[in-house]
Formats: structure tokens, C-alpha cells, sequence
């Protein structure tokens, strides 16, 4: 029996999951095999129209679990089949942790969806092979409406071929409760390493837990969390020289990333956050049931943080920053994207233009997120208080830098980082690791020309 | 049959060391000679990898020492041993991702190891093993000794049955003691059975701890417990490089077809 497992897991494990087609795939265009461009010019062959009354029925995979991007997603479904009565999108809930390898692996064999949460930047060119350019079934100018458009498209330009239609923008953010601060005496938030000391104290001095961490609001693994931080730890250098990380002019070993690292590890050290960081599955209900006075999340979870705590949370930008923080990572991090052997290509991008509509943009500005097309605006006052860093108070808009890191590294950092925020490995082992799987790449995935 | 076999399982090693001199994204593929090996062998990550599974490999003398000394006392008829025969094998009957969850609840640092630790006056030893690398890997291991524990035994215990009672008594006539009896009768006589039960056992520390690690440790802390097998699912699935991802399925299928073969050699120049 277990010759028969080890069989198995020799063909499917071992062995790396192979193809379902007995030989290499050529690429769908010789011209451009190799450039890292999709096929755009290939002229697409609709299967069936979205204004014929054949029933049709695709398959949309997301990987939001609870939050409020969930319920967004079903109501554009029920508002879209309500438009097209011979159009049924069947939903499937796909567990968060294991979403992207779910997705890969059902590409392969191409028994996926149709449709599919994709994350944006690095992630979707690193999922470009399975996902189909819109250019052909989305007008331009519909696609540019979207803000962001270009971290879904190929070599973050639309006009190489759009993957991914962002329909919200995001940001990562603080959450706070309100009667916890005023019960420590403190009136304004920091904008510094310093000033968080000084709240900190204050919040401990009170018998309060300053920030509780932990993977209790999404059903993401922990690797995907210090990314939060880490994005606001960055913003010690300007946003333009994030590249640097990318094409490694700035290694991760730099000694002021460092001690960025080792100065959010002293919060723990400190007794500022909980002992189990980023390993407590119970972290956000902890928050919503007022046993520690912040957190770290996004506007994904506005709308829970509301419902639970009422007025009583506010939103801020974690003070990672010796000089007072300007920057907030303002980002349109995931949408949905087609994947390349959907058999109802027309109908699908349909629903994807749809997400333009206003009718659609209201139930995302509904849900308490932030609509992603220009001309809409959010209506929920925390995501607007986000909205207005950047807007009216000069902030400078930072992306995830999970999203604009290379795979490889982005996947050792999600391992690393955790153990060195947990204080178990020390922050210098873990920068070397992500360096050295930076330098482990080919040298034209560390271009200093742009991100590929 | 044999054409079932080499379509099932030639074809795809066929096809993974092909694609292991490829830059194969899952879809497409374009030849790239030796330098998913050259990326491979210049990872650091992938030698600490490489070192986990030595360790793992470390561990099999004693996930077949503990069931032999069992299995022996068993095969003595001990007190209950009818009883413990059916408990010890109750671990083979559990799927990988139930006793990964029981290795947390056990191994966590508000966990029963620590529970019990307290409760007997030792709560100064106690330790948060899943926290550290080396920690984690000690869980890991011991888990895994754990669950082959029961079909190990099984195999022993057959194993025992089947030997030849008279030499039993031929060795008791001549005066011979337990343990004389074990160390020139029976372990002898067993050898193609520990043969058989290290071979498994490679097998599975080596190609079947993949539900057990990923519910487990998610391979960490840090890569802790990411063992070559763990690695592969990593380096195709979470980052979608399978030409580097077969490279590695090749080198864990070259480790243990090398490791396999040099036992039973070993073995058969002693019985020889």
C-alpha cells in the first residue's frame, strides 16, 4: 500500500505535478515566445455572445472567505445575472491559503474557472501563462477607467495586455479602538517610531495591549502578513527606489533595513504585541472584543471592523519612520481576472466590463470598500478618511511591496520574516535569505529597466 | 500491466527530467541545459533543505529500533500484548493531517507536552518547539517516528512469526539467553524484514510527509522543516518555476534511489 503511495507521489509530488499534455507547449505565438509579451493580436474566438439567449454558465473562483469583498463579489454576480438571465456565474469559494496553487494546478490541466481572483503586480505576471489579455474584449478606454489598471497588466503596461481588473483600491492599514486610546490619555496618533513608543507605553502603563498580530481577519497563511509591515518599514526610502530592491542596487541585507526589522522586533520584545505574532488565528476578534487597542489589516476589513465596534475604531497608518511617516500604501491589490482556456471568453470579459459599471462600482463603494473606477467615490467614512492621506493631506501613494517583489522572493520572505518577527530567527538570517534568493535569479529578472 | 506502468509512472519521470532542463512555467517550456541545477546548487535554501532531509534520514535507525525492541517483547507474548499489538497499530490507520494537528496541539507551547510538563513539577523544561527551526524538526521527526511506529511494528511481528521455532529451541537448548537469542537468532533471520521496513520508511520520511509538514509547520520556521519533498511544492506552486521544481523532484529521486540501493547492497554482502 505504501509502494502503491510512494508510486503516486512519485508521478505527483516528486515529480512536480506534470503537464496533462504529454509534450511541451509551444507558446500560442512564436513571435513573441520568449519576450515575456502575451498573444494581444491574436484575434479572439468568441464561443458564445453575452446578448444571446443560449444559456451559459461559467465558473468564477475568489479566495476572500469573510471578508467584505465576498459579499461584493456575490452581488455583482446576482446584479450581472439580473442583466443576463442566460448567464449563470457559479461562485466557488476557494480556500485562501492554498488559493494560488489551487488556481495554478487547475490551469494546468485546465479545469479551473473562468473567472478568478488574481492579485496584482508581481503576482500576475508571475500567473500570466494560465490568464487571457483583455485587450481584445475590453475597450481601452473602459479598462483605463480602472485606477491601477497598469500592476494587472503585462509588464505594468496596458497596452502590452491587460490581465487583471482591479475593482476596488486598497490600502493596508491600521485599525484602532478609540475608547482604548482615550483610556490611556492618548489624543493624537503617532507619526514616528518615537511617537509609537510613546503610545505604546502609555497603552501598556493603562494594562492595555498595544497591538495584537495575527491571521485572524482573512484565511491567508501567516507568510503574507509582515508584508503589511514591512511595506510601511520601507517607507524609509521614497517609493522610486523600491526598484532598487527589485533589480538589487539595494540589497535586503542593507543595514538600514535591518535595523528598520529590528526595531518592529523590539515591539515584541517590549511587550507591545501579542506573544504569538502573526500566529494568532484569533487575532482580529481579539481587536473587535477590545482586548488590545490596535491592529494591522486593510479596507477589506472596514466593513467588519464597523459592524463590530460601531464609531468606536478609527483607521491610521503605522508609524514605521524615524522622520513623521508620509506615505500610505494605497494600492489596487487583487480583481478578477480570465483565464486563457476559459470556453466562454466573451461572456466572461462581459462580466469583467460590467465591474466598470456604475451600478457595480456602488456595491463595492456598499460592501465599505473603496471603488477603483475614476469618477466613483467611496461612501463609507473610514475608507474615506484612509482616501484622504494621499488625497488632500499629501501623502505619497506606496504600493504593496509584496506585489512588487520577485515570486521567489516574495515566497522566502512569507517564510522568513515570520520566524524573524516571531524572534526566532534573527532579522540578519532572514534578509540574507531573501538576498540570496534575489541573486539566485536569472540576471533578467533583476532588470533595472522595470519590473518583468 | 508493464505498459500501465510505464505510462503511469516512465513516462512521468521521463517527463520531469525533461523539464528539469527547462524554464517551464506550467504552460509553456523553452530548453535551458543545466541551469535549473547550476540555480539549485547555488541556493543556500536549498542545502539547509538538503540538510533537513538528512536529518529526517538520521531518525530511521530509530523509527526501526523502537518497533523492533516492541515488536520483540510482543512476539514474547508479554502482559497485554494482544492490547498494546492493536494500539500500537492504531497510528496507521490515521490520515497525515490528523496527526499533524495532533503534533501541534501536543508540540504548541500552551500545548499537552507542556501541560504534562507542568503538571509533574517540570515546568521549567518546558519549551516552545514549533518556535525555533531545529526545535520544530525535532517535533517533526518525532511525530513522524510516531506514526510509522505502529506499521514498523507490524512488519516485525510478522516478521517474528514467520521464523522457525526450532531454532528457537535449538538456541535455548545450547543455553543461549533473551538477548543472545535476539542478537544471533533473530535479528538474522528478521533481516529481510528491517530491509523491507528501512526502505518504507525512507520512502515515507522521504515522499509522504508532505500533508504532515504543510498542516504541521507550513515547512517554517524559516524553512526549518522544508524538506526536499515540501520544496518542490513550494518552488512550482507558491512561486510557479516547475523546471526548478523537477530539478529538485529529480535530485530527491536520485537521493532515494541512491540511498535504496546502497542498503540493499549492504545487506546482501552480509548475507552473503
Amino acid at each position: 500500500m505504501v509502494y502503491r503511495r510512494f508510486a503516486a507521489l512519485l508521478v505527483a509530488g516528486l515529480l512536480a505535478g506534470c503537464s496533462a499534455s504529454a509534450t511541451p507547449t509551444p507558446s500560442a505565438n512564436p513571435s513573441t515566445a520568449g519576450s515575456g509579451a502575451p498573444s494581444v493580436t491574436t484575434s479572439a474566438a468568441p464561443s458564445a455572445s453575452p446578448t444571446t439567449a443560449a444559456p451559459v454558465s461559467i465558473t468564477l473562483w475568489q479566495n476572500y472567505g469573510t471578508e467584505a469583498n465576498a459579499p461584493a463579489t456575490y452581488a455583482f454576480v446576482k446584479a450581472y445575472e439580473a442583466l443576463h438571465p442566460n448567464v449563470t456565474i457559479d461562485v466557488v469559494s476557494q480556500p485562501a491559503a492554498n488559493y494560488f496553487a489551487l488556481l495554478t494546478a487547475a490551469a494546468i490541466s485546465k479545469t479551473g474557472p473562468c473567472l478568478a481572483t488574481q492579485w496584482t503586480g508581481l503576482f500576475t505576471l508571475q500567473d500570466k501563462s494560465y490568464l487571457e489579455p483583455l485587450n481584445n474584449y475590453i475597450p481601452m478606454t473602459t479598462l483605463k477607467q480602472f485606477k491601477g489598471i497598469e500592476w494587472g497588466s503585462n509588464n505594468f503596461n496596458p497596452d502590452s495586455g491587460v490581465y487583471v481588473v482591479p475593482w476596488e483600491m486598497q490600502t493596508y492599514n491600521g485599525f484602532y479602538n478609540k475608547k482604548l486610546f482615550a483610556q490611556a490619555g492618548i489624543t493624537s496618533l503617532p507619526t514616528t517610531w518615537a511617537e509609537l513608543a510613546v503610545v505604546d507605553q502609555k497603552l501598556k502603563a493603562a494594562g492595555i495591549q498595544p497591538f495584537v498580530y495575527g491571521t485572524g481577519a482573512q484565511g491567508l497563511t501567516a507568510g503574507f502578513y509582515p508584508y503589511y509591515d514591512l511595506s510601511y518599514l520601507m517607507m524609509m526610502i521614497p517609493v522610486t527606489d523600491w526598484q532598487k530592491l527589485y533589480d538589487g542596487s539595494l540589497p535586503w541585507t542593507d543595514p538600514t533595513i535591518q535595523a528598520q526589522l529590528d526595531k518592529w522586533v523590539a515591539l515584541k520584545a517590549n511587550g507591545y504585541t501579542n506573544k504569538d505574532v502573526l500566529n494568532d488565528t484569533q487575532s482580529f476578534q481579539q481587536f473587535l472584543a477590545g482586548k488590545a487597542a490596535m491592529t494591522l489589516e486593510g479596507t477589506w476589513a472596514i466593513s467588519a471592523v464597523e459592524k463590530a465596534m460601531g464609531s468606536n475604531v478609527g483607521v491610521f497608518l503605522p508609524p514605521f519612520v524615524d522622520q513623521p511617516l508620509k506615505g500610505i500604501v494605497e494600492f489596487p491589490g487583487d480583481g478578477f481576472a480570465m483565464t486563457n482556456y476559459c470556453q466562454h471568453k466573451d461572456v466572461a470579459a462581459d462580466f469583467l466590463k460590467f465591474l466598470a459599471d456604475p451600478a457595480a462600482q456602488k456595491i463595492v463603494a456598499d460592501e465599505g470598500l473603496i471603488p477603483s473606477v475614476l469618477g466613483s467615490s467611496a461612501s463609507d467614512p473610514l475608507a474615506n478618511a484612509l482616501l484622504s492621506f494621499a488625497a488632500t493631506q499629501g501623502y505619497t501613494r506606496y504600493p504593496m511591496i509584496d506585489n512588487v517583489i520577485q515570486g521567489e522572493v516574495q515566497a522566502v520572505g512569507a517564510t522568513v520574516l515570520v520566524a524573524a518577527f516571531a524572534g526566532t530567527m534573527s532579522t540578519h538570517d532572514a534578509l540574507q535569505k531573501m538576498q540570496d534568493a534575489l541573486m539566485a535569479l536569472p540576471a533578467d529578472r533583476r532588470s533595472s529597466s522595470g519590473y518583468k | 500491466m508493464i505498459l500501465l506502468e510505464l505510462g503511469l509512472l516512465g513516462l512521468p519521470i521521463l517527463q520531469t527530467f525533461y523539464y528539469s532542463f527547462t524554464d517551464w512555467n506550467g504552460q509553456t517550456s523553452s530548453w535551458i541545459g543545466l541551469d535549473n541545477y547550476a540555480r539549485l546548487f547555488n541556493d543556500s535554501t536549498f542545502w539547509q533543505v538538503l540538510g533537513n532531509n538528512a536529518l529526517l534520514l538520521a531518525s530511521i535507525p530509530i523509527a526501526i529500533v523502537i518497533p523492533l525492541a516492541v515488536a520483540f517483547l510482543l512476539n514474547e507474548h508479554v502482559t497485554g500484548w494482544r492490547f498494546f499489538r492493536s494500539a500500537y497499530f492504531l497510528p496507521t490507520a490515521i490520515s497525515w493531517v490528523v496527526i499533524g494537528i495532533v503534533g501541534i496541539r501536543f508540540f504548541a507551547a500552551e500545548g499537552i507536552l507542556n501541560g504534562v510538563l507542568r503538571t509533574v513539577g517540570l515546568g521549567g523544561v518546558q519549551t516552545d518547539l514549533l518556535s525555533s527551526e531545529v526545535g520544530a524538526m525535532v517535533a517533526v521527526i518525532i511525530t513522524f517516528i510516531w506514526s510509522v511506529f505502529g506499521t514498523n511494528t507490524i512488519i516485525f511481528i510478522t516478521g517474528m512469526a514467520t521464523l522457525d521455532r526450532e531454532v528457537y529451541e535449538a538456541a535455548h537448548v545450547d543455553g543461549a539467553g533473551a538477548w543472545a537469542t535476539l542478537v544471533h537468532v533473530t535479528l538474522p533471520m528478521l533481516r529481510r524484514f528491517i530491509q523491507f521496513a528501512f526502505i518504507l520508511t525512507l520512502i515515507t520520511a522521504f515522499t509522504a510527509l508532505f500533508s504532515l509538514i504543510f498542516v504541521m509547520t507550513s515547512g517554517g520556521p524559516g524553512f526549518g522543516t522544508t524538506t526536499l519533498e515540501f520544496f518542490v511544492y513550494e518552488k512550482a506552486f507558491a512561486t510557479g518555476v516547475f523546471g526548478l521544481a523537477a530539478a529538485i523532484g529529480v535530485v530527491l529521486f536520485v537521493i532515494v534511489f541512491a540511498i535504496s540501493i546502497t542498503q540493499l547492497r549492504l545487506f546482501r554482502s552480509r548475507a552473503d
